[in-house]
């Protein structure tokens, strides 16, 4: 009964999460969130995380109550994601590693959604749809590689909104994603245009509901298309734009319309932690799989096809 | 944590085997305490007074008996690459509590410190309990800008080190 640790922290999340078995045991996690009309950078985002990372790692283990002996494996965010803050946590993985004397594994960020959304919903071969702030990919498993069907060609879904959010500085506080769905929720017009104007006054929910509609209407059809291609009957959705409730409800209409089912997993999961990179260390470190220290330097460009998915058929 | 005048990086004259490491300590009066940034020396068969900065730096580690001891057959492999002329070094040296700390601090330490190579050499050295990083670049503006984060990368790993500590069967010797 092999119980694993993860640490991640590719953005401004950073989170410490131990799994044994198929059951999370704790999941501790911190937000570095910014003032309105700024974004998170590098350096900032990982003086953070470093300042919180060792309580976390305390947190943890109390939670779990567990000590290090019962410990079997650390995981760790190899990539992709933000250099500083990925270094950060890198180091502190590789330390108590070495400290506690147990196997290292670098682990994919965007496979640790992915195995966390299988373990939490138990769908057993969906296609991905995998919208974050970092992050837009519609993936499907093939052939021991997660194959990515289709992504954005430019940047993820999730930093448009908070791009979005910041030019009308919406709170950050607890996602600025977040404050847009609430604010959206309240939209009573669907505009064509961006552009509302009543008199001397403005009104931004009708463009916050356009942002939205248009934006999870355009995951939706490729996402559709990907299960088409693979005659699939289940879609899972992972990423923290996964936890917008009207994205899943657009999905769920388009699943209906095929015959399919919809996964998708709540904040604890959907949003960036410690667990999913603990669930994917140990599917990893049952297949066998090991970081060596002098293999184990983070890389901010990490494809999730690159990595050999030995521990499915 | 102390920093130490590793200019003379030229410690690098072949002839002598000691001298192909870091110099572990430029302890005693005078020019290398509290100076943090030396010139390399121009360049191997230089004029008089470039040979002779060289030549201090290689003289000096056999005279004296540095803190903690210079380096012993056990240590981490020399430093093999000479800085060029006109490069600028800076070296920092890192006491720990025992040599296995220091090793496994460089080896949390070292997987990314290749990620911006263009512009900057790091190495990496163990020295008895210390751990030693030196930084070769064309100009000193590039090193602050990969030490500042880095001193951030290697608090951490101390912090981690005595938060956690190490289990009682890995005492310190």
């Amino acid at each position: 009964m092999p119980a694993v640790l993860g640490f991640e922290g590719s953005a401004n999340k950073i989170g410490v999460g131990v799994v044994r078995d198929g059951k999370v045991l704790a999941n501790p996690r911190r937000t570095y969130v910014t003032p309105p009309g700024t974004g998170f950078l590098p350096g900032d985002t990982a003086r953070h995380h470093r300042a919180v990372i060792l309580d976390l790692l305390q947190e943890a283990l109390t939670e779990a109550g567990l000590t290090s002996e019962d410990i079997d494996c650390i995981a760790y965010t190899k990539g992709p994601g933000m250099g500083a803050p990925l270094v950060s946590v890198a180091v502190v993985a590789r330390t108590v590693a070495q400290l506690w004397n147990k196997p290292l594994l670098g682990v994919n960020h965007c496979i640790g959604h992915i195995e966390m959304g299988r373990l939490i919903t138990g769908a057993t071969n969906p296609t991905v749809l995998y919208v974050s702030g970092g992050n837009t990919q519609v993936i499907a498993y093939s052939e021991h590689r997660y194959r990515i069907f289709g992504e954005t060609i430019d940047i993820a879904v999730g930093n448009c909104l908070d791009r979005f959010a910041r030019v009308l500085k919406i709170s950050n506080d607890p996602s600025p994603g977040y404050n847009i769905e609430q604010m959206a929720k309240r939209g009573k017009k669907l505009v064509e245009l961006p552009y509302t104007v009543k008199g001397m006054d403005v009104s931004f929910s009708g463009i916050l509901s356009f942002i939205e509609e248009t934006v999870f209407a355009m995951l939706v059809e490729i996402t559709e298309r990907a299960m088409a291609h693979c005659g699939s009957q289940e879609a899972l959705i992972v990423g923290g734009v996964g936890c917008n409730v009207r994205l899943q409800e657009m999905m769920e209409t388009m699943c209906q319309e095929r015959g399919a089912r919809l996964f998708a997993t709540d904040e604890r999961f959907c949003i960036d932690n410690g667990a999913m990179i603990a669930q994917a260390g140990w599917e990893m470190f049952q297949a066998g799989h090991r970081t060596p220290l002098s293999e184990s330097g983070i890389t901010q460009r990490y494809r999730t096809d690159e990595v050999e998915v030995t521990w499915r058929d | 944590m102390q920093a130490s005048g590793g200019g003379a990086g030229g410690a690098e004259d072949r002839d002598d085997q000691q001298s192909s490491r870091i110099p572990a300590c430029q302890s005693g009066s005078g020019s290398a305490e509290g100076e943090a940034v030396r010139r390399a020396p121009q360049g191997r068969g230089g004029p008089g007074r470039g040979r002779a900065v060289m030549e201090a730096a290689v003289a000096r580690p056999q005279g004296e008996q540095a803190p903690g001891g210079v380096g012993s057959a056990g240590d981490v492999a020399p430093l093999a690459v000479r800085p060029r002329r006109g490069e600028v070094v800076l070296t920092l040296r890192v006491p720990f509590q025992s040599p296995l700390e220091a090793d496994m601090a460089r080896r949390s330490l070292l997987p990314d410190a290749q990620r911006h190579q263009g512009l900057i050499r790091k190495e990496f050295a163990v020295n008895g309990s210390d751990l030693l990083v030196r930084w070769t670049a064309d100009d000193l503006a590039f090193i602050r800008l990969s030490m500042n984060p880095f001193l951030d990368q290697l608090s951490l790993v101390i912090r981690n080190i005595r938060s956690l500590g190490l289990p009682p069967r890995q005492s310190r010797s």
